[in-house]
């Protein structure tokens, strides 16, 4: 026993060394998959607090460009109000709306905190689960898709955007709709990447990037990028595919979450599919 | 006293600008600027690595907390604050350190601050984006990222000390 106590003596420091060490990495490599506090996160209420406040003065240099975006993206939507339809036949129809049933609701919110240099990036929006925000929300802009949201706090909520590692959104490529996952190699914030598309089929350049809507995260076809780069991967019969944005996450200020009213309709659904069973 | 108010103001300030000006810098090539490592060498000699790792650890917290990094800075820190005294050791002057003096660059001279400033910078540097990218085949990438963020960090840690710490009196 006192040998023992002498060991802890002779190595407390190292000790101490390993035990801030351990807390700190497991922090990091949790995080990174699950978040379980908000405490130690941009949610949280102190320092949330404290980047509405930057964001306030800074929401101010971007101003007129923001006001373009929603005025174009305001008169792009007044074209598919019915005013700005004529009638080309004069009959009558009855509308019934048990033809449709509203699949998505959209929440506006705006961006306070980001980062793109980072081999993870996440963003913070002034919005919580006050507002109806949950984990596993969607999230897109008006001219691309910006990523999904990863943990929530009162007023505020932090997404992971796609500029992560292993975002993994199912995304297909347009018109012919091949689909693979989406990916970010940490460098670029204007370029993506696209695993799982096979190298025997002919995909032109600047062919566009959409949603596949598989998980019902997103709607089916929210803009993504378009294509620019095919690199062949050695040794596999597969195409790297590189893709540009549509959206520049270095300026990304006003965006909304998407909730799927039928999310658990379709998962409870999906539970039901018989896992492989390894033979 | 009046050395915990110092160090006091100087944890707040450096907190400060790490976390709201220089993580929100996006300066290309993969550049970060990291300053916040000056608070842990410019602490005195006689403090006790136990405490020292201790002050890292929460200095790292509080600078992960607003950045969303969960935990990158924090690990870093703490290792700066381990090999502190190793380094301190290897670059020692010749009759020791005195007590009453601290690491800056007017009390130690701008070649010791070179050594061991620079050595312990390049492996918080190095460790911290081992850690970000976590990839070996990126090896050329952490090397890139580390080798052109460190000369810049280490001239505004030599800058800010330039302007902001005061020069004693000649004995």
């Amino acid at each position: 026993m006192r040998n023992l106590i002498a060991f802890f003596r002779r190595f407390r420091v190292f000790l101490v060394f390993v035990v801030l060490q351990i807390f700190a990495l497991s922090a990091y490599f949790t995080f990174l998959n699950f978040p379980r506090s908000q405490y130690l996160t941009s949610a949280s209420t102190v320092s949330g607090a404290i980047l509405t406040v930057r964001n306030d003065v800074t929401k101010h240099f971007n101003l007129s460009k923001n006001n373009d975006k929603l005025q174009q993206e305001n008169s792009w939507l007044r074209q598919h109000l019915p005013q700005s339809f004529q009638r080309l036949r004069n009959r009558t129809y009855e509308i019934d709306d048990t033809l449709f049933h509203q699949q998505y609701l959209y929440i506006p919110a705006t961006v306070i905190n980001s980062t793109v240099t980072k081999m993870n990036n996440y963003f913070t929006l002034n919005i919580g689960y006050r507002q109806g925000i949950k984990r596993g929300m969607g999230v897109f802009s008006d001219k691309g898709i910006v990523g999904i949201i990863h943990n929530t706090s009162e007023h505020f909520s932090v997404v992971k955007s796609v500029l992560t590692e292993n975002i993994n959104i199912d995304v297909m490529i347009e018109p012919i709709g091949l689909f693979g996952l989406l990916k970010w190699d940490g460098r670029d914030p204007r370029r993506g990447s696209i695993t799982g598309i096979s190298n025997d089929l002919k995909i032109k350049k600047w062919s566009k990037v959409v949603t596949r809507g598989g998980s019902g995260i997103f709607p089916r076809g929210l803009m993504v990028g378009h294509i620019e780069k095919l690199n062949p991967v050695e040794g596999k019969p597969l195409w790297d595919v590189v893709m540009r944005y549509s959206e520049d996450y270095r300026s990304l200020q006003r965006v909304y979450v998407i909730k799927n009213l039928m999310q658990a309709e379709q998962d409870t659904l999906e539970a039901n599919i018989p896992e492989d069973k390894e033979e | 006293m009046n050395d915990i108010i110092k160090h006091s103001i100087r944890f707040v300030a450096i907190v400060i600008i790490q976390a709201y000006i220089l993580n929100q810098l996006e300066i290309g090539f993969g550049i970060q600027l990291m300053v916040y490592p000056l608070f842990i060498l410019l602490l005195p000699f006689e403090i006790g690595l136990i405490y020292l790792m201790l002050i890292a650890f929460g200095m790292g917290i509080l600078i992960d907390a607003v950045s969303n990094t969960y935990g990158l800075h924090t690990s870093s820190l703490v290792l700066f604050a381990y090999l502190r005294p190793v380094i301190m050791k290897v670059f020692s002057p010749r009759d020791g350190y005195e007590k009453q003096r601290e690491g800056n660059i007017y009390e130690m001279g701008s070649r010791w601050f070179l050594y061991v400033f620079g050595s312990l910078l390049a492996i918080h540097h190095f460790w911290f984006f081992l850690l970000e990218i976590f990839r070996i085949d990126d090896f050329f990438f952490i090397l890139q990222k580390t080798i052109l963020s460190l000369p810049l960090s280490y001239l505004l840690c030599y800058l800010l000390q330039a302007l902001f710490v005061t020069k004693p009196k000649e004995r």
